[in-house]
């Protein structure tokens, strides 16, 4: 599905997030990475899901290299490719059907899209993701009424509705209730098993890693520090892989970026 | 984090503050421009209050009383009056039709910035200098249209179509346009990305993602700006009239070329009612949409 040789990432001209990577990821794979903070687990997954090219390497998806897509060949391609994000990155002020709908959007034309948000097209499609996910009732709630756990299963809806070949979870339940975490790591991996889907999912929590995923990455700045199954990796693995670094909770919170004051000739701006 | 030998041990347990000298500059700086300004702008307070200036502040404050609020007067005033709002309105939705795609090229996060062009311009260099020109050339449109007063351009449409309304129409279109878009971009360029690089992953177009995700974010302010401008139009349809673009100004123009003080504080009395009226109607407006926002 994915072959990597010799990615790297590297942030205005200093960053190193992703140094010199090699990684082979087969169809149909469930494969865990873990890593401490800052390890480059996110910038990975971004240019996985074609958001950010790499610096070098190449990166070839289902055997294409993909370095010189643009236009509606990438969007073709990034179709193929879901993504559950650890804010859930959903918009706050549209109705559930229509966060989930939005997995549609690639492969709507631009009027389907629009007038989906008048009268919701597909929206049995959605009624089916979210009964998937365990919350069919809030169809119609406004996303931002609904608590943490709902939003990222809402997150996930979207990502079945999208039907993708890969399914990327970036620390899809750091920001979960732990009570509530284990159910949603089953829950993704019970439906890619049930559709057949290649699953990669960043996580913060290495029991829940090890206890749901055959294969187990761990990255260490930017680089592989070991590649094993589950039952391969040791204490030690995990000591080296966190070495130095406290275990942190709460990681960044999404800033909502304020608005600067606007200029006019009476500023009077209700924010 | 830099430590600096404290100076003063009661803050030691503070963050040092950076002291700069750059608001005592600015400071005085800005006090030797006002006193320039007094001058040059020859600003004589006691001009207000010599025997000449008396006089006529007298003659025009008596010639006010009592308001002329004579039939044959008032029947005049009912077209003016709509034809000032119409004005205003349509002004305002020429305005947003030319303003918002404005504002759009002009929002440097959908152009050639951040995530969703990172890939798209990836080792392109000729697509991203159309995408930076473009973006320039509609800031440059902006701003031309804003800088020049709706004043001045309303005395270039009534040379260019004739006097009545619709020089007026044109006039607050063009110089509002420049003031929505470039607001329109500062919001468009502050919603949260997050939601607009999970659209685009999807497999979404730009269009698309707009639709979705930059509109959703921020319309509360959009919806919220655009009124409020309207607002301004109505105000500013009222001295529109002043170089013949129609509405209550020109009636208010005749009345004081006329020296007919009764007339004109009549119509100041209208004036202020509708741009209340109008005040009223777009701030229920506007709690409608943002309570709506606070479910
Ligand atoms: N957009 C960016 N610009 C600059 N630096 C970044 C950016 N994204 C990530 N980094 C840096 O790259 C490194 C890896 O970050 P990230 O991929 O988010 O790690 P992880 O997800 O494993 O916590 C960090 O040092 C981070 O500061
Ligand atoms: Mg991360």
């Amino acid at each position: 599905m994915y072959q990597l040789n010799q990615v790297s990432k590297v942030f205005g001209g200093r960053t190193i997030a992703v140094d010199d990577l090699d990684l082979k990821v087969r169809r149909g794979e469930k494969l865990a990475l873990i890593g401490p903070s800052g390890a480059g687990k996110t910038t990975l997954f971004r240019m996985l899901n074609l958001t950010i090219p790499p610096t070098s390497g190449t990166l070839l998806f289902d055997a294409l290299n993909v370095s010189s897509l643009h236009g509606r060949r990438l969007r073709e391609v990034r179709r193929r490719i879901g993504t559950v994000y650890q804010q859930h990155n959903l918009v706050p002020r549209l109705q559930v059907v229509h966060n989930v709908l939005s997995g549609r959007l690639g492969a709507w034309s631009i009027w389907r899209s629009v007038r989906s948000l008048i009268r919701p097209q597909e929206a049995d499609l959605a009624y089916e993701a979210l009964s998937q996910v365990g919350i069919p009732e809030k169809l119609y709630d406004r996303t931002e009424t609904l608590s943490g756990g709902q939003q990222q299963r809402v997150a996930i809806a979207r990502a079945l509705v999208q039907n993708p070949e890969v399914i990327l979870a970036d620390e899809p339940v750091s920001s979960v209730d732990p009570a509530l975490a284990a159910g949603i790591v089953k829950l993704l991996i019970e439906l890619s098993e049930t559709y057949r889907k290649t699953l990669i999912m960043n996580l913060h929590s290495v029991d829940l890693a090890l206890a749901h995923f055959p294969r187990i990455i761990g990255l260490r700045d930017g680089k592989i520090s070991f590649d094993l199954p589950a039952a391969e990796v040791t204490d030690e693995h995990l000591a080296v892989l966190y070495a130095g670094s406290q275990t942190e909770i709460g990681e960044e919170v999404p800033s909502l970026a304020e608005l600067r004051p606007v200029r006019s000739c009476q500023p009077r701006l209700t924010t | 984090m830099p430590s600096y030998a404290p100076s003063a041990p009661a803050s030691l347990a503070l963050p040092r503050r950076h002291s700069s000298y750059f608001p005592v500059v600015f400071s005085v700086l800005f006090l030797l421009t006002f006193a320039g300004s007094y001058r040059l702008a020859q600003v004589q307070p006691l001009l207000l209050f010599d025997a000449e200036g008396r006089r006529n502040i007298w003659k025009f404050v008596a010639g006010m009383f009592p308001p002329d609020l004579s039939w044959s007067f008032l029947s005049l005033l009912g077209r003016p009056i709509l034809e000032t709002i119409q004005i205003s309105i349509m002004g305002t939705v020429v305005a947003v039709a030319i303003g918002f795609p404005l504002g759009l090229l002009a929002t440097s996060s959908l152009t050639f910035k951040g995530i969703l062009n990172e890939r798209e311009l990836a080792n392109s260099r000729p697509r991203v200098l159309l995408r930076k020109t473009s973006y320039l050339l509609a800031r440059a449109a902006l701003s031309l249209f804003r800088t020049i007063p709706e004043f001045i351009w309303a005395f270039m449409f009534v040379r260019a179509v004739g006097l009545g309304p619709f020089p007026g129409v044109l006039a607050i279109g063009i110089a509002y346009a420049g003031m929505l878009g470039k607001v329109y971009s500062e919001m468009l360029e502050h919603v949260n990305p997050g939601p607009l690089e999970a659209l685009q992953a999807t497999g979404a177009s730009k269009l698309a993602i707009i639709v979705y995700g930059l509109m959703p974010q921020a319309l509360p302010n959009v919806v919220s700006y655009t009124l409020y401008r309207w607002e301004c139009a109505v105000r500013a349809s009222a001295i529109l009239g002043f170089v013949g673009a129609g509405g209550i100004g020109q009636q208010l123009e005749i009345s004081m070329r006329m020296f007919d003080f009764s007339q004109v504080i009549t119509l100041v009395a209208i004036l202020f009612v509708m741009v209340a009226g109008v005040d009223a109607l777009s701030a229920r407006a506007r709690r409608a949409i943002l309570g709506r926002q606070r479910v």
